[in-house]
C-alpha cells in the first residue's frame, strides 16, 4: 500500500499546483456567494433557496471536478511520457491507477467539503439554521464524485479528453433518470431499456437536497447504504478501467 | 544459478496504421539474449525498432508474437521490476518536483530503505550536487538525463536498460555517463544499451546487435563485428631499416597472406606482427544497415 499512497501524494501535489482545481474552486465559491445574495420570499424560504441551490452547486461541482481533475491525467502522462519510467519500474499498472485515483479523489473530496463548509458559513451569515444532514449530504456527493472520477478514468483509457467530458456528462444525466423517463428515450424496446437502466447506476440516491431543504429527517441507514452502493459502483468501474488499462500498449 | 537477464525469442510487434486497415511490423522475428554481467549494445537507425523492443522488454508493450523473459519471468512482474533500472530516452518527469523529492518518492514506491544521505550521494555521483532542491522545470535536457540516471541507479539494479541515455549530453557528460555504465557493470549489473552513438557502444559494450527495419542484421562480440573476415595487416621492417623508425604496414587478403609473408621474408624484411584488419563500428553499422535496405 505504501507505493500507492506515495504515488497518490505525488498526484495530489501535482494536481494542487495545476490551474484547473483552482479555477473550479473559484467558480464554486463565487456560486456560493451568489446564492447568498438570492432574495427570499420570507426568511424561511431564503434558507431553503440557499440549501437547494448550494447542494445543486456542489453536485455540479463534483461532476466538474471529476472531469477537470481526471480526464487529462492519463493522456498527459502518456503525451509527456512520464508514465514510462513509473510503470516500467516502481509501480504496476494497478498501483498506477490506484495512486492516480486516490490522489485525485482526495483533492476532489477536499474541494467538495470546503464547498460544504462555505455553504454552512453562508447559511450562518444569513441567520439560517444549518440542517444536521447537510454535512452527510455533502459526503454523499463526495462518494458520487468518486464514482464519476472512476468513470472519467475508465473513459480516459480509451478516448481523448474532449470526448471524455461529454461521455461522462451523458452517463451523469442518464444515471439520474427514472426508469420511465429512460424507457421513453427508445420507446420501441421497453424491456431492453428497463434492463439497461437497472444496470446503470442510480445516482439519484446521492441527491438528497429536496428532503433536506424541506427539513425532513433522513435515517442513518440510508446514508450507510448509499455510501456502500456508491463505493461498490466505484470499485466496479475501477476494475473495468484497470482491465482496459492492462491491455493498453504504452507506445 | 540465475537465468538470463534478458531472453527475447522470435519477437514480433505490429502496429496498426491509421484507420486500422493495415499494419506494419516494427519488430520482426527478433531473437537475442543478454548474459549476466554483460554490456549489450543495441544499434540501429531511427525507426529500426529499438525503442519498441525496449518497451516489450519492460512490459510497456505486449508482443504480437514471440516472447520476452527476464530471469525467466514475464516482463512487468513485481519480482522483475524490483531488479531493473531504466533510463528512458528524453525523460520527462513531473517538473514541479526537485531531484531530491523525486528520489524520495521513487524510493518509497520501490520500498527502498534509502534516505537523504544516500540520495545526496547519488546526486553527487551523477554530478548534480547543489541542484538537489531545484525544481526540474529549471533543468536542461542533459540535467534531466542525469536525474533519470540517478533514479535508475537508486535501487542498485541487476539490470540497467538504457534507451539512448546520452542523447542531449555534452561530450564531458557523455564520458561521465560511460564511466557510470562501466562502474555499474563492474559492480555486477548487466546492461542493455540502446544507442545510435557508435563510439559509445564501441567504447563500453562487450557485444552488439544491429537492427534494421525491425530485423536483426548483425550480432556478435565487438571483436567479431569489427574484424573483417578475410583481410589482414602485416607489420614489417624493410631490410637495413633503422630500428627506431616506424614499421611499414601492408594490407592483404587472407588468400595471399602466406604468400606475401614469404615474399617479404625473401626480400629480407623483418615481420613484426600479422593482425586481422579491424573496421570501425561505423563501417560495420553502415554496411549491415545498407545491405538490409536502410532504416525506415
Amino acid at each position: 500500500m505504501k507505493p500507492v499512497m506515495t504515488f497518490a501524494l505525488m498526484t495530489m501535489r501535482s494536481l494542487v499546483r495545476r490551474r484547473t482545481i483552482w479555477g473550479i474552486s473559484i467558480v464554486i465559491l463565487l456560486a456560493l456567494i451568489g446564492i447568498g445574495q438570492v432574495p427570499g420570499y420570507g426568511t424561511t424560504n431564503q434558507g431553503r433557496f440557499i440549501i437547494d441551490f448550494g447542494l445543486f452547486g456542489l453536485e455540479v461541482g463534483a461532476f466538474l471536478l471529476a472531469v477537470g481533475l481526471a480526464s487529462n491525467i492519463y493522456p498527459r502522462d502518456r503525451e509527456r511520457r512520464t508514465i514510462m519510467p513509473i510503470i516500467a519500474v516502481p509501480l504496476s499498472r494497478g498501483e498506477y491507477l490506484m495512486g492516480r485515483f486516490l490522489g485525485a479523489a482526495i483533492v476532489q473530496a477536499a474541494a467538495i467539503l470546503v464547498g460544504c463548509i462555505g455553504l454552512m458559513i453562508v447559511l450562518i451569515m444569513k441567520n439560517h439554521a444549518v440542517p444536521p444532514d447537510l454535512f452527510p449530504a455533502s459526503l454523499l456527493l463526495v462518494v458520487e464524485g468518486w464514482f464519476l472520477l472512476a468513470v472519467v478514468f475508465f473513459f480516459s483509457f480509451w478516448t481523448s479528453p474532449p470526448l471524455n467530458a461529454p461521455l461522462t456528462l451523458f452517463l451523469f444525466i442518464v444515471s439520474q433518470m427514472s426508469v420511465l423517463d429512460f424507457v421513453k428515450l427508445v420507446p420501441g424496446v421497453p424491456g431492453l431499456m428497463r434492463v439497461i437502466r437497472l444496470l446503470l447506476p442510480h445516482m439519484d440516491v446521492f441527491h438528497i437536497k429536496d428532503p433536506i431543504t424541506h427539513g425532513m429527517d433522513i435515517p442513518g441507514l440510508y446514508f450507510l447504504l448509499a455510501v456502500l452502493y456508491g463505493l461498490s459502483y466505484m470499485a466496479f468501474m475501477l476494475s473495468v478501467a484497470l482491465a482496459v488499462f492492462r491491455k493498453r500498449d504504452l507506445k | 544459478m540465475d537465468s538470463l537477464p534478458i531472453e527475447v525469442r522470435n519477437l514480433e510487434k505490429s502496429y496498426r496504421r491509421k484507420l486500422g486497415l493495415s499494419s506494419f511490423k516494427a519488430v520482426d522475428s527478433l531473437s537475442f539474449e543478454l548474459h549476466t554481467g554483460e554490456i549489450l549494445g543495441f544499434l540501429g537507425p531511427n525507426g529500426a525498432g529499438k525503442t519498441t523492443t525496449i518497451k516489450c522488454i519492460l512490459g510497456l508493450l505486449r508482443p504480437s508474437k514471440g516472447y520476452v523473459r527476464l530471469w525467466g519471468d514475464v516482463p512487468g512482474s513485481g519480482k522483475v521490476r524490483r531488479r531493473i533500472g531504466y533510463v528512458p530516452e528524453n525523460p520527462d518527469y513531473e517538473d514541479i518536483f526537485t531531484p531530491l523529492e523525486l528520489l524520495d518518492m521513487f524510493a518509497s514506491m520501490r520500498r527502498l530503505e534509502t534516505g537523504r544521505k544516500e540520495h545526496l550521494e547519488l546526486l553527487e555521483r551523477v554530478n548534480l550536487s547543489g541542484w538537489e532542491s531545484v525544481r526540474l522545470r529549471n533543468f536542461s535536457k542533459g540535467m534531466r538525463q542525469r536525474v533519470s540516471l540517478a533514479l535508475a541507479l537508486q535501487s542498485r539494479p541487476d539490470l540497467l536498460v538504457m534507451d539512448e541515455p546520452t542523447g542531449g549530453l555534452d561530450p564531458v557528460a557523455m564520458k561521465e555517463f560511460r564511466d557510470v555504465i562501466l562502474e555499474e557493470n563492474r559492480r555486477g549489473a548487466s546492461i542493455f544499451l540502446s544507442s545510435h552513438l557508435l563510439s559509445e557502444v564501441e567504447a563500453v559494450c562487450h557485444r552488439a546487435i544491429i537492427l534494421s527495419k525491425g530485423r536483426k542484421v548483425a550480432e556478435g562480440t565487438m571483436e567479431d563485428l569489427l574484424r573483417t573476415e578475410d583481410r589482414f595487416v602485416i607489420t614489417y621492417r624493410p631490410p637495413g631499416g633503422d630500428a627506431s623508425s616506424e614499421p611499414l604496414e601492408k594490407e592483404v587478403p587472407e588468400a595471399v597472406l602466406q604468400e606475401t609473408i614469404d615474399e617479404l621474408r625473401r626480400e629480407g624484411c623483418f615481420i613484426e606482427r600479422v593482425n586481422p584488419l579491424y573496421r570501425s563500428l561505423e563501417e560495420v553499422f553502415l554496411s549491415a544497415t545498407e545491405s538490409a535496405g536502410g532504416g525506415k
